[in-house]
């Protein structure tokens, strides 16, 4: 019975500690509480499954310097930085200016106002990564209006609790950069695999609501002139975006053409865009009349949001910042923009900073968390077990992504997005190699899931959201004089259905044609780092699926550094091998040569005896040169 | 009870203290990692102890507010089992989670950082990056944290033992939102508007 047990101890341990979680208590500790209670088992019973369980009583004191090494992870320092953007932008009510005018650009058309919030939601999305603030804002802008000029309230309620769905798929977004630390991918790939599943996203929204147009044109009428307080002057407007892409593909194809694909690109849209804004600041101050103050309008609102993105994502693609030196100047940027808008004050300031410290605490520790369970469950070949289920599954890739894809949204329903992706994705990264799954196309594929899962009921948090603004009982509209009544909350859920078939669809898309993601890797030479550690035998657990991984009785010696077996990437972070010297980005770099030193076991708290600074690798110009 | 609320309420006023002085780091950390990337551009020069400065911030932050976090009951939960119970078995299901999975947690860590620190101190370790910082400051808010969350444990234990008894009202106010974000839902600026003209 015991050796049943100690040969069962895995499949156990998940699915007790899982069933813990569901008890309610804090996800951090009870992760925790498992990974410790199940170490002392195991090291109880590893004499009778001494080929499957590797704990030993002084293994424990590893979990000290894990949880150091989660401090100095240099990815996650970004979630601070990006939520605190959000935070201080929600503030600076940018949201709600660009509704405003956007809003009344697009609002005469038949689903104006719908196309006006997808547009948004994606603006919104491009400089910052926080659902709740982009659901909030337009909820409490655009919903009232909508409801007011007889928009459908599924499809008002549905088209802005997925557009604010949007900040977690466009880059730079919190999934994203949580999802390349657990896979061990640099952030900046995983942003520039993700432009175009998210623009495919958006053209997607904005396709629904046309046919929705064609179909039922009562369902989202157009907006009465009126409604456009600035006055008309689109053609103004049109003149100067076909001026301003024109210029754009001059720059892209005459003058920059000696650079690197991103760089030439944001070099080319910088300008052009810069010019445009030069044309209509000087028609505003000079008094020019060149162009219509519509157009003028709608550009100018237009600067705030684009010259955050460019701080953002600008400086990242140009490898001037590291993904999370692009979030530190991005925030940066949104704390000087409420500053001149006069929308900072201490007391806005100091809670900007409270909700960021406490959101980053919880994260962190569900991290923390999750590395103390993943010590014991690595130590009890955990992974191997998860792994042969997964590759027990048919249909190779496909059916691989396939299941995968079901089992996060399923997830997804019921977990928040930190969760599955400190406690599943690590799982996942072993079998994915096996199979030569480009892990980056797999993070991208489960980032659209987990945006999803914001949109799923009943726990769906941008619904939740939604559902906390809009008013519940009838209001006297204001403007017409007539009583509106209020949202039920079958209405905001039946809205979400649509959007969460379109999220569908597209995950489909991304699996069957992996291109869209893999693009990402044209730049690079044939032989890169990747290609390397596929090939080096004995790396560590996911190159050599169902071999030992190594020696017996020593756990670490996979390869990784840390008392993990290699590859997994339990660490949460890339770190200990010289990545804090600026290059934080890099993939987790395998000890290479260097497979049987326990750098894990270091008992006595010194630094990783691999802690050297990385091998000498080929140049990455996203990122910042590390300094040696 | 009264001296141990007592206690209690001095833990609660030390933690928050604490927690909120520690989230002006996060300002400090956004403006060092802003600087690196402009200086490094402009310049063309980097210094590693800069660069590791941002991490000691940050793990200064979450580290030594994760106290202030939990009195706050902002530790996320996977509440979709939870919501359904009573008031009272979700009393109960804390109090046992806070002395069976929290205290030893942060019992065994505080007992595993204290070495762990010292070491640091007495070896007077030095980042392996060249220029890098002295090691023992970042080391010792492994044991700082977890010590600070030790109390903390203890007090919430006293609450909700006096929860359970009837003693006092709860000190965390039921929401409809989820706790992470309930500060970030108040963006008084919009709501005092209402719907808007």
């Amino acid at each position: 019975m015991i050796e049943l047990i100690a040969h069962n101890l895995a499949p156990i341990m998940f699915t007790s500690v899982m069933a813990l979680l569901l008890l309610g208590y804090p996800v951090a500790f009870t992760l925790a509480a498992g990974g410790l209670v199940f170490f002392f088992v195991g090291v109880e019973l590893s004499v009778f499954a001494p080929d499957q369980i590797r704990l030993f009583p002084n293994l424990l004191q590893a979990n000290a310097n894990r949880i150091f090494d989660v401090m100095r992870n240099d990815t996650l320092l970004a979630i601070p930085f990006f939520t605190f953007m959000g935070l201080i932008l929600e503030r600076s009510r940018m949201a709600e200016d660009l509704l405003d005018t956007i809003g009344q650009l697009f609002g005469p058309i038949r689903g104006g106002l719908a196309y006006a919030v997808i547009f948004v939601g994606a603006l919104l999305g491009a400089t910052t990564g926080v659902v709740a603030a982009s659901v909030i804002a337009m909820g409490l802008i655009s919903l009232p209006i909508m409801m007011r000029y007889g928009y459908d309230r599924s499809l008002a309620t549905g088209t802005i609790a997925a557009s604010g769905t949007l900040a977690q798929i466009v880059p730079p977004s919190l999934v994203l950069i949580v999802m390349s630390d657990q896979l061990g991918r640099s952030v900046g790939d995983m942003y520039v695999g993700a432009l175009l599943p998210a623009v495919m996203i958006i053209a997607m929204y904005c396709a629904y609501i046309f046919i929705v147009t064609l179909i039922r044109p009562k369902a989202a009428p157009a907006l009465p002139a009126e409604f456009r307080t600035l006055g008309g002057g689109v053609v103004s407007l049109l003149a100067m975006i076909a001026l301003t892409v024109g210029l754009h593909y001059l720059l892209y194809h005459f003058v920059f053409d000696g650079l690197r694909y991103e760089t030439r690109f944001v070099w080319s849209a910088t300008l052009a865009t810069a010019t445009a804004l030069a044309v209509s600041l000087a028609n505003r101050y000079l008094k020019l009349g060149i162009i219509s103050r519509l157009a003028e309008q709608v550009i100018i609102v237009l600067i705030p949001p684009l010259a955050l993105i460019f701080l953002v994502l600008g400086t990242i693609f140009l490898g001037i910042a590291t993904p999370t030196e692009g979030g530190a100047m991005g925030a940066t940027g949104a704390l000087i923009l409420a500053f001149i808008k006069r929308r900072l004050n201490m007391t806005s300031l100091k809670e900007a900073l409270d909700s960021t410290t406490k959101l980053t605490s919880f994260v962190m520790f569900i991290l923390i968390g999750a590395r103390v369970f993943g010590l014991t469950f690595y130590g009890i070949n955990g992974h191997l077990w998860i792994e042969e289920l997964l590759l027990s599954l048919p249909g190779g890739e496909h059916g691989f992504l396939v299941v995968v894809t079901i089992i996060v949204f399923i997830l997804g329903c019921f977990l928040d997005f930190f969760e599955i992706a400190f406690i599943v994705v690590p799982l996942l990264v072993g079998p994915a190699e096996t199979l030569g799954i480009d892990l980056i196309w797999l993070g991208i594929i489960l980032g659209i899931n987990l945006q999803t899962s914001f949109l799923t009921p009943p726990f769906g948090f941008a619904l939740f959201y939604l559902r906390s603004i809009s008013p519940a009982k009838a209001w006297n509209d204001v403007v017409t004089g007539k009583f509106i009544e209020g949202i039920r909350t079958t209405e905001i859920y039946k809205g979400a259905l649509p959007f969460i078939v379109i999220q569908f669809l597209a995950i489909m898309i991304v699996i069957f044609y992996p291109r869209l993601v893999t693009h990402y890797k044209d730049d690079e030479k044939p032989m890169n780092l990747e290609d390397v550690q596929i090939q080096l035998p004995g790396m560590g657990a996911p190159t050599a699926p169902g071999a030992p991984s190594g020696l017996p009785g020593l756990p670490g010696q996979g390869g990784g550094g840390l008392g993990l077996p290699g590859g997994l990437n339990l660490n949460g972070a890339p770190s200990g091998l010289g990545d804090q010297s600026g290059g934080g980005q890099q993939p987790a770099q395998p000890s290479l040569g260097l497979p049987g030193l326990p750098g894990g076991l270091n008992l006595n708290g010194s630094p990783p005896p691999t802690g050297e600074p990385a091998p000498a690798e080929e140049p990455d110009l996203s990122q910042p040169p590390p300094i040696q | 009870m009264a001296p141990l609320l007592k206690l209690s309420r001095a833990i609660d006023a030390v933690t928050a203290f604490v927690g909120r002085s520690v989230s002006w780091l996060i300002l400090v950390a956004v403006l060092v990692s802003a600087g690196n990337a402009t200086i490094r551009k402009v310049f063309d020069t980097s210094s590693n102890a800069w660069l590791e400065l941002q991490w000691y911030l940050y793990g200064t932050v979450f580290m030594l507010a994760a106290a202030y976090t939990l009195q706050r009951n902002e530790h996320v939960r996977i509440d979709i089992v939870m919501s359904n119970f009573s008031k009272k078995v979700r009393d109960w299901i804390d109090l046992l989670g806070h002395i069976f999975f929290l205290l030893p947690f942060c019992g065994i860590m505080v007992w595993l950082g204290y070495p762990f620190m010292m070491n640091a101190i007495r070896s007077g370790e030095i980042s392996v990056n060249a220029g890098g910082l002295t090691l023992w400051p970042a080391k010792a808010m492994v044991f700082l944290g977890f010590a600070l969350l030790l109390a903390q444990a203890f007090s919430e234990i006293i609450k909700r033992i006096a929860v359970i008894a009837g003693i006092i009202e709860d000190p965390n106010e039921e929401s409809d939102l989820p706790p992470a974000v309930r500060e970030m839902e108040t963006p008084a600026h919009l709501t005092e508007e209402g719907p808007k003209a």
